[in-house]
């Protein structure tokens, strides 16, 4: 191998100025969006967990042909949750907690990138792997509930029908990924090792998502079934269950709404407080 | 928001009274320098001496407790985002994404500065620290060498008045060592300053124009390399330490002490 050059004589190009927020966030997020489609992890966990559970629930209900936690639309929101808290919890804040622990995030912060602006990127890349969860989910329940187990009772999800369900799905989408990237941000706020926050993060999978599936469900009393719905995965999905059937929206969903908007101030308030940028 | 860096003034970097602390342990305490337009300016400390929470503070990481850091006249307290703009890093340890090919990292950063590099460009520069072939692997599938070569291109990749590198060289063996310390040696004669801090007294030597020598957070002494020895040949506690013709390694151990810092 022939020695690397000795030196570089490009002359410093003054004046030099502060670069406009414009670039740095076109940087951003193009490396953002770029590690985000290359984590095989990350994509397994965004795409093909929903579409696991969308597919065992829906399976349920065609071998059984009975209703067990909810209705079609309610499985659907429990697959959209399960994919939004596998994004944020075991995938947001693990990523964020590895990141710091190698020291990325201080090698960003000695650019003239603002520290919000580096966190703001990699959030709005996760919303938007969320947004494209969610596109895939609702189109494969399409396919699970009408072509492949052919549910055609008058409650079987077809959003297509409505472009107001569409749309108010997506917006409460927007609300239910603030809830678990917020969730996400105060794991990463509270729990510094990558390794205790894996951990964690599975041990919190339980009340946060989990727990959600029973909020239709009276199976294990009255009590449960109020803990369970007011929890942020049955929060979530109340909210995107009103979302998807617009007719059905009422003082709960508005609850729901304002009580996932909660969940997200407190635990972004954690996550802002509790964070630090080195491991150290 | 885009602003520009004021004319030059001679001065690359002015740091005055530089006081931080973590909690009751004050890190740095006190600390003033200046470095020349041009200059290699080397920091020498024990471990936890204080070198890489001043280089921190000078970087941005670390807010420090009190007094003034001037690049090239810009505030850099009251002004970070223009003071960054000015200056070049290369951290003790540096990672990048993990998902990212060298030449993304390359990209990155060249755009976190407003510097639009195209494809070729990108190449063109890693071919010259010799890393065109390595442009699609991944930074930790680099040697120590490879990713200290990257580390410094990157510091440099918006062509910064100012370089700041925390031990360069640590980690390297002779040959890589030599290799960055001439590429070193060539930033500085593009006319860029350089403060870098170090262990290593060969390098202080070989490579700085003037050397500062701190321990619990202060500035023992500043002077060149020859300059220090001349000064402190005849201190006892120098003395003290040498074995024979009194070296800089001598002022160094003379003035810091002989215990083994953690």
């Amino acid at each position: 191998m022939s020695e690397p050059s000795a030196v570089t004589t490009q002359p410093a190009s003054p004046p030099l100025r502060a670069p406009a927020l414009s670039e740095i966030f076109r940087a951003l997020l193009e490396a953002d969006f770029t590690v985000q489609l290359r984590n095989n992890r990350a994509l397994l966990l965004s795409f093909a967990l929903p579409l696991v559970l969308l597919y065992a629930l829906f399976a349920s209900v065609a071998v059984k042909r009975r209703i067990i936690l909810g209705d079609p639309e309610f499985k659907i929101a429990a697959a959209l949750t399960l994919g939004m808290a596998s994004i944020a919890i075991l995938g947001y804040s693990m990523t964020v907690a590895r990141d710091r622990e190698k020291g990325v995030f201080q090698r960003l912060r000695v650019t003239p990138a603002p520290t919000w602006a580096i966190m703001t990127s990699r959030l709005l890349v996760q919303v938007a792997a969320m947004l494209a969860m969610a596109l895939v989910v609702l189109v494969a329940a399409n396919l699970f509930g009408w072509r492949i187990f052919s549910i055609a009772d008058s409650n079987s999800p077809d959003p297509a029908d409505s472009f107001v369900a569409y749309v108010l799905t997506f917006i409460c989408l927007i609300f239910s990924s603030a809830l678990f990237l917020s969730v996400g941000q105060a794991l990463a706020g509270l729990v510094k090792s990558a390794d205790t926050l894996n951990a964690v993060g599975r041990i919190a999978y339980l009340p946060l998502f989990a727990l959600g599936l029973f909020s239709q469900s009276t199976v294990f009393g009255t009590t449960f079934e109020l803990i369970s719905r007011w929890s942020p995965g049955g929060t979530v999905e109340t909210l995107l269950l009103g979302a998807m059937t617009p007719s059905s929206w009422n003082s709960d969903t508005w609850l729901a709404l304002a009580v996932s908007t909660a969940y997200s101030v407190v635990f972004a308030g954690i996550g802002i407080r509790w964070f630090q940028w080195g491991a150290r | 928001m885009t602003s520009e860096a004021p004319p030059v003034s001679g001065l690359a970097l002015q740091v005055k009274d530089l006081r931080v602390s973590y909690g009751p342990k004050r890190a740095v305490d006190g600390v003033s320098l200046d470095i020349n337009e041009g200059e290699i300016f080397g920091l020498l400390g024990p471990n936890g001496a204080g070198k890489t929470s001043t280089l921190s503070a000078i970087e941005g990481l670390l807010n420090p407790t009190s007094g003034s850091i001037l690049i090239r006249q810009v505030d850099a307290r009251a002004h970070p985002g223009l003071a960054k703009a000015l200056i070049g890093v290369q951290l003790q340890s540096t990672s990048f994404q993990s998902d990212l090919k060298i030449s993304e990292i390359v990209k990155l950063y060249a755009g976190l500065y407003g510097v639009p590099l195209t494809k070729q460009a990108i190449f063109d520069r890693l071919t010259e620290i010799h890393l065109g072939d390595e442009a699609s692997r991944r930074f930790s599938q680099l040697s120590g060498g490879q990713q200290k070569r990257l580390s410094l291109l990157i510091a440099t990749v918006h062509d910064p008045p100012l370089v700041l590198l925390d031990e360069p060289t640590s980690g390297l063996d002779p040959q890589a060592r030599r290799q960055l310390w001439d590429r070193i040696e060539g930033i500085r004669k593009s006319g860029r300053s350089i403060l870098l801090t170090t262990h290593s007294m060969e390098e202080a030597q070989s490579v700085c124009d003037r050397v500062a020598i701190m321990d619990d957070g202060k500035i023992l002494t500043v002077d060149t390399p020859a300059g220090l020895i001349e000064k402190h040949k005849d201190d006892p506690n120098v003395l003290a330490v040498a074995r024979g013709q009194v070296t800089l390694e001598d002022v160094f151990i003379g003035l810091t002490g002989r215990e083994l810092r953690e």
